[in-house]
Formats: C-alpha cells, sequence, structure tokens
C-alpha cells in the first residue's frame, strides 16, 4: 500500500521537475529532452552546476520551505553533483514533502 | 528563476539569509566568481550555505556574460562588472556596506568596488586574485588571448578531454564560447586601473593565496602598502583553492568577517 503511494507520488514530482527542467532547457533551446528518472542533469541533459543552482530556486518556488536543496547539495561532493540523476531529486522530494506532510 | 533586473542586464541572483544573524545584525556578505569557467555555483556549491547556517547574509550572483546572466557582446571593462555589482547592491536593497568575497577575477571586481566605491565595502576578501593595477591588465592580455588561441582548436579540446576528463573539456568549451561571441579577451585588458601602490584600497583586506600558486608572491607588496591586511598561504596548492580547500577556506573567511563586524562595531 505505502510502495503504491510513493510510486505515485514519484510519477507526480517526476512531472514537476520534468516541467522545471525542461523551463530551464528552453533557454538553450532544447525542450524535448526525454526526463525520466535515471536521466544524468549532466550528461543527458547537459546542465552545467550554475542550472542547478537555477533549479533549486524553482524548487524553493513550488515546493516553499518543505524541499531544502541547500541541503540535499551540501551533503553531496562535486563528483556526485556531476553524476546525480533526475530520479535521486525526485525521491529526495518524495521524502521531504512526506515528512512535513 | 531568481533573475533581477540590474541596468542593461538581467542577472542571476541568489540570496541565502541566515538562519539565525549573527550579532543580531547579520554581516553581508557578497561573492564574485571568476571568468569564463565560473558561475556563482562555485559558491552556492561551497561556502554560500555554510555562511548562511552561521550567522551570514549571503548574495551570489553571475557576472554578465556568465551563467544565467545576459551575455552582451561587449561591455568587459572591468569597471563595467564593478557597475553591475553596485546596481545588485541597489537592486536587492543592500545599504549596508559589505564584505566582497572574490574568486580570482572576482577579487579584481572586489578591490575595484573597494576603491570606486569605498562607502559599500566592509572589508574585501581575496581568494587567489590580483588588485586592478597595470600590471594586472599585462597578465589578463596575455591570459586571454592565449585562451581564446587555443581553446578554438579542436586538438586542445580532446587533448582536455584525454587529460582532465569530460567535464573540464565542456567548461572549455564553454570558455571557448564566451571568448569567441565577446570582446571580453579585448575589453579586460582595457580596464580602468588602480596604482600600483593601492593606495585606492583603503577597507580591511584578507587575501588566501594557493603556496604552488605564482599569485602568492604578492603577498610582501600586499602586506607593505594596504593599511589593514591580512594574508594566508595555504601550502601545496595551487590556483583552485575555493573549490579544493574549501573547509579551510569557509572557517578563514568566516572569522575574518565575524572578527572584522565586531570591530568595526566597536570603532563606530
Amino acid at each position: 500500500m505505502s510502495i503504491e503511494i510513493t510510486a505515485a507520488d514519484e510519477v507526480i514530482v517526476l512531472a514537476q521537475v520534468g516541467g522545471m527542467l525542461r523551463e530551464l532547457l528552453e533557454e538553450y533551446g532544447l525542450d524535448d529532452a526525454e526526463i525520466a528518472m535515471d536521466t544524468t542533469f549532466h550528461d543527458d541533459l547537459e546542465l552545467e552546476s550554475v542550472d542547478l543552482v537555477a533549479l533549486s530556486g524553482q524548487l524553493r518556488e513550488h515546493y516553499g520551505d518543505r524541499v531544502n536543496f541547500a541541503t540535499f547539495i551540501a551533503e553531496r561532493d562535486l563528483d556526485e553533483i556531476i553524476a546525480l540523476t533526475v530520479g535521486e531529486l525526485v525521491r529526495y522530494i518524495v521524502a521531504s514533502l512526506r515528512a512535513t506532510a | 528563476m531568481s533573475r533581477i533586473r540590474a541596468g542593461e542586464l538581467d542577472v542571476h541572483v541568489q540570496r541565502l539569509a541566515p538562519e539565525t544573524p549573527l550579532d543580531g545584525d547579520a554581516p553581508i556578505v557578497v561573492c564574485v566568481h571568476g571568468l569564463l569557467t565560473d558561475s556563482l555555483a562555485s559558491y552556492y556549491f561551497t561556502l554560500g550555505p555554510a555562511f548562511a547556517a552561521r550567522g551570514f547574509d549571503v548574495l551570489m550572483y553571475d557576472l554578465r556574460g556568465h551563467g544565467r546572466t545576459t551575455r552582451p557582446e561587449s561591455g568587459y571593462r572591468l569597471e563595467q562588472f564593478v557597475d553591475d555589482l553596485v546596481a545588485v547592491l541597489d537592486a536587492c536593497g543592500v545599504t549596508r556596506p559589505v564584505h566582497v568575497v572574490g574568486n580570482s577575477f572576482g577579487s579584481s571586481v572586489a578591490f575595484g568596488l573597494a576603491a570606486a566605491r569605498p562607502d559599500r565595502v566592509a572589508s574585501v576578501v581575496a581568494i587567489e586574485g590580483e588588485p586592478p593595477t597595470e600590471e594586472w591588465t599585462r597578465h589578463m592580455a596575455d591570459g586571454l588571448a592565449d585562451a581564446k588561441t587555443r581553446l578554438a582548436v579542436d586538438e586542445v579540446i580532446g587533448w582536455i578531454e584525454a587529460n582532465h576528463g569530460a567535464h573540464t573539456a565542456r567548461l572549455s568549451k564553454a570558455a571557448n564560447r564566451i571568448l569567441q561571441t565577446t570582446t571580453i579577451a579585448e575589453d579586460i585588458p582595457r580596464s580602468a586601473t588602480i596604482a600600483a601602490d593601492l593606495s585606492a584600497v583603503r577597507c580591511p583586506v584578507f587575501a588566501i593565496f594557493g603556496g604552488d600558486s605564482g599569485l602568492a608572491a604578492q603577498v610582501p607588496h600586499f602586506e607593505a602598502s594596504l593599511e589593514r591586511c591580512r594574508t594566508v598561504v595555504l601550502p601545496d596548492q595551487g590556483h583552485s583553492v575555493l573549490v579544493e580547500r574549501t573547509a579551510e577556506t569557509i572557517e578563514l573567511i568566516f572569522e575574518w568577517v565575524r572578527d572584522t563586524s565586531r570591530d568595526a562595531v566597536r570603532v563606530r
């Protein structure tokens, strides 16, 4: 039961994060990128670290204080940030939202 | 997205408010990143969150032509970067003097602001940087011309990829784009300069260098010329102090800003 709820939450959050990423990518003229859980920010989407900073601004606008991206990032070193997948961020958001629900 | 209008530019800004303001009135730290491959991310993923957690008000922004700030074709003399910084402070409603932390070229912007607008600066923290003197314009002219020629060559990017990895190669390509599509390489060497005796810089200065970087040779000149100056040289360290020695850098700058702010309160 709880697993089903988590999976459903992940689908919803993935769609939300996908929308934010498309907005960022649009500025580079790349709005048709496929965004899935195993998509990597750096290699697949060719986003730079500064784009992740911009994404954090969008996350804050969307989720408010419930999702602390700065903490998520602070726990990782630069190599881990480069290797980050969309799925890792989505699962973190789902966990944060559930913790503050 | 956190964009503000500053003069002719849309500037990407990130501000991290202090969790609990230090000493009631949080010192404001403004972070200025380096040239070409750099952006505010270098601070956002290093000392930004650490300073906010310890009670500073942290303001980071992308320089013109960099990160997610507008990239005009021309207008890259140092004084234009300094004007942008003043415009960012104004747009963010920052009126108190700030501690300006500069990394590499960002240090030159910080010194430039201290010289042009001493009323806006509480202290300068220079990480691996130089004040904008005549000598600096010559270093910049050589370095930028060299980068503009080399990075345009596919084999050079290939060599970077083979020896330093795909990530560095991509950063190099991005650096090449700004070099080829703007007048940055020509403009920076034509910047307004300050006198070599550094008499234009009256605020306290804290300079951090890597021992293996050529820039550490400025230490005796800084200490002899600047009224209030502290220098630290990190042994066995090259130019990438901020990224490679993050923990020490956070500690050093935190103490400097805290103590300098408290001294200023006492003097008042």
